[in-house]
């Protein structure tokens, strides 16, 4: 009798435990309701279509320290391209040290990847390079590599300092710099004290369009002697 | 014009009309307003909920109207529909609006209606807003329908016309609460037409009873649509009440537009001349320039032996009032130049037949015809490169605060992500922006299982939580504080000058990068 009331008690308490656990395992699989918050209803948004020269982020860049002797040493060097014949402008804009945001100063190249090139005449020790897209309007622009080199096609002895190619758009390799909002500021890119001769700097089309556009590229350096 | 010539040619404006109308309707991004539109339309195809919002949206019979060619296409939910669903509505009723012009018979000569048929087809301006899902094309139908019933009431004195006349006038105002700006200009140009006109031979008086039956016919068709559709058929039965009280809102949105300030010549210069940029050359001064021949004609003593002055001065008049009206009020935005937009078409209409007519000879005729070639062609070229080329460029003067064609890419990405994520489109997706920024994202996100929205960081809980942020230019900063390393970080345009910021877990974004090249090597970039 002992040992029947001693069976019922081991089987009355595994039934307990599976019970239980079946429990818990039906409160493990429950799915969890969430009130996602709904959209709110609003009127006709603005309609922009004149460019202005509103910083979007509003925040300045901060100095940038470069050994002392550091100049401009891209004004007025030549320019080439992948795209042989700019839509708007000359290739030139790039260097002629005029960085307003209107039209008339800035240079239109042909829809998706395309890259710009300014031949420094040297190598130079780099310790800055400031790119200007096109900053009268709040837009990004894609698959952003700066590249400098002293081979002209950029075959060998290529480094690449900045690349937000995020999904190897350009073939150049996956990038992990972030993209970036153009402002007035335009992007500065530290090269390190790189030696190069050539920069060359790619793009992607941008957010408003699949065009290319520069209004200047500066790069700084201390000059070789 | 023969019988057979004139319907033959109105065949042709009429088919034109639908091909430039319903094709290719999914080519324009959604744009803001008809996203909300859309989610709106959504609670009454799902859940049957429609309650009159007197803030916003306008008046109920777009959703309403949409709802048999939803059921026709067997959609059931909103993310079965698509845009092609929806802007069919208002491509139907643009295109319809052309079959309107012939009840004009009797006060527009043959050659005016053919004409008119033919201008209307290849505007650009009643083109891309037929393309549109929003109100608009419905409120210019539905005022085409009672100028053109009233007309016909005028010829019969029929019980039947006046009925009709009073459903459209309802239907109207259940398109728009501003048509009162409308019934306004309509009645207007009446009591200026009756001041102005020359003294007639005296008429046969109607009997009282039979003006009285016909007023109370007029104003019970009005009043049964307007009622049944902002009451929710008689669901929400303060809809009604709460149309009028939107006066107050409308009226002072009106006078503090704001951001949609232009000024009075606005309007005018649209359809004049519009050049923005490097962008091509657009303007409907062709229309214009026969419209305006056409109201001289207008009060000519020669009205054609098939066409009456009556009715084109009682055009001009309200072309007139109404384009006042619209030009006086601060808020413009180009779709509401609409309205007054089809008294210029119908005059336009009658410009370009009395010019036709002009010619007693046939080689006259044929002159004149080839003299107006170039200006149709011309037309329907603006018209196709309005609808079909630069349907999102902002040197268009029709678009206006539209999606940049760059959303698409954020919406691509957005699928592509969802392809790799083990719940795929029930990943938890939320979206941190404000409101003026978030839209059209309901409408492309519908068919996601569980997407949020925030206009503020500090609501939106543990970003980390979600698979993908999507957050506004100004909402970056934080939200990519928030996040911390291991997230990949995209912008994507969603109109000139804003721009939408993306954030998906970087094993995510390696998967979908990975999936893509996987799919197709040779395609590579967003």
């Amino acid at each position: 009798m002992k040992r029947a009331l001693g069976c019922l008690s081991l089987a009355a308490f595994v039934l307990v435990l599976v019970a239980a656990g079946s429990g818990a395992q039906d409160q493990a699989k429950e799915v969890l309701k969430l009130q996602l918050p709904k959209p709110m209803f609003v009127g006709t948004p603005k309609n922009i279509r004149t460019p202005n020269l509103e910083n979007v982020t509003g925040k300045a860049r901060g100095p940038f320290m470069v050994p002392v002797g550091t100049v401009l040493l891209s004004a007025g060097k030549p320019v080439t391209a992948s795209d042989k014949e700019p839509v708007i402008g000359e290739l030139s804009f790039l260097t002629d040290g005029k960085k307003s945001g209107e039209d008339g100063y800035y240079v239109e190249l042909g829809p998706g990847p395309q890259w710009v090139q300014v031949d420094l005449g040297k190598p130079e020790a780099l310790y800055a390079i400031v790119v200007w897209h096109y900053h009268s309007q709040a837009r990004v622009y894609r698959d952003v590599v700066v590249q400098v080199s002293d081979d002209k096609d950029f075959v060998s002895g290529v480094t690449t300092l900045f690349n937000n190619d995020h999904d190897n758009t350009s073939g150049l390799g996956i990038g992990r710099d972030k993209e970036y909002i153009e402002t007035s500021e335009g992007k500065l890119v530290d090269p390190k004290g790189v030696k190069a001769r050539y920069v060359r700097l790619h793009s992607a089309g941008n957010t408003s369009n699949d065009m290319n556009h520069y209004v200047e590229v500066e790069v700084f350096g201390i000059p070789a002697k | 014009m023969t019988k057979k010539g004139y319907r033959g040619l109105f065949f042709c404006a009429l088919l034109g009309a639908l091909l430039f109308r319903t094709v290719r309707l999914d080519v324009r991004p959604m744009h803001h307003d008809e996203a909300n539109q859309a989610v709106k339309f959504g609670d009454l195809l799902e859940r049957g909920e429609y309650r009159y919002d007197p803030q916003d949206h306008h008046g109920p019979s777009l959703y309403y109207l949409t709802l048999p060619v939803a059921r026709l296409l067997a959609d059931r939910t909103l993310a079965a529909t698509d845009e092609t669903t929806l802007r069919v509505v208002p491509a139907l009723f643009g295109t319809a609006l052309l079959l309107l012009f012939l009840l004009f018979a009797g006060g527009l000569a043959r050659e005016a209606i053919v004409s008119a048929a033919f201008l209307a087809a290849l505007s650009p301006a009643l083109t891309y807003y037929s393309r549109f899902y929003i109100q608009e094309i419905l409120l210019v139908f539905f005022l085409a329908a009672l100028v053109a019933s009233g007309w016909k009431y005028l010829q019969t004195r029929s019980l039947r016309w006046a009925a009709v006349a009073g459903l459209a006038a309802g239907m109207m105002y259940a398109t728009k609460e501003t048509s009162v700006i409308l019934f306004g200009a309509l009645a207007g140009a009446a009591a200026v037409d009756r001041i102005l006109r020359p003294k007639a031979a005296p008429r046969e008086p109607w009997p009282a009873a039979a003006v009285i039956g016909h007023a109370a016919a007029f104003l019970v068709a009005a009043f049964v649509p307007a009622w049944l559709l902002f009451t929710s058929f008689l669901k929400n039965p303060r809809g009604l009440a709460d149309s009028v009280l939107a006066f107050g809102t409308y009226f002072d949105r009106a006078g503090q537009a704001g951001v949609h300030t232009q000024p009075w010549y606005y309007y005018v210069k649209t359809l004049l001349y519009s050049r923005f940029g490097h962008g091509p050359l657009w303007s409907e001064a062709f229309i214009v320039a026969l419209a305006v021949a056409g109201s001289i004609f207008a009060f000519a003593e020669e009205p054609g032996k098939d066409g009456h002055p009556r009715l084109v001065r009682f055009l001009f008049f309200f072309t007139l009032l109404a384009a006042a009206a619209y030009s006086l009020v601060p808020y413009k935005t180009p779709w509401n130049m609409l309205p007054f937009y089809l008294g210029l078409v119908l005059l336009a209409g009658n410009g370009a037949g009395m010019l036709w007519r002009a010619g007693k000879f046939r080689i006259v005729k044929v002159v004149i015809l080839a003299l107006m070639a170039p200006g149709l062609l011309n037309l329907a070229a603006q018209d196709h490169r309005a609808n079909f080329v630069d349907y999102a460029n902002p040197t268009n003067p029709y678009v206006y605060s539209q999606t940049s064609l760059d959303y698409r890419k954020l919406v691509g990405a957005v699928e592509g992500i969802a392809a790799v994520h083990p719940g795929h489109r029930n990943m938890l997706i939320k979206v941190v922006a404000p409101p003026d920024e978030t839209w059209p994202l309901p409408w492309s996100l519908r068919n996601y299982g569980r997407v949020g929205y925030w206009t503020d960081p500090a609501a939106a809980g543990d970003l980390k939580e979600a698979a993908v942020v999507i957050s506004s230019a100004g909402f970056a900063d934080p939200v990519a504080r928030d996040l911390g390393p291991g997230w990949q970080s995209a912008f994507y345009g969603l109109r000139p000058e804003v721009v939408l910021a993306i954030f998906v877990r970087q094993e995510l974004w390696d998967g979908y990068v990975r999936d893509r090249a996987a799919d197709n090597p040779s395609r590579r970039g967003r």
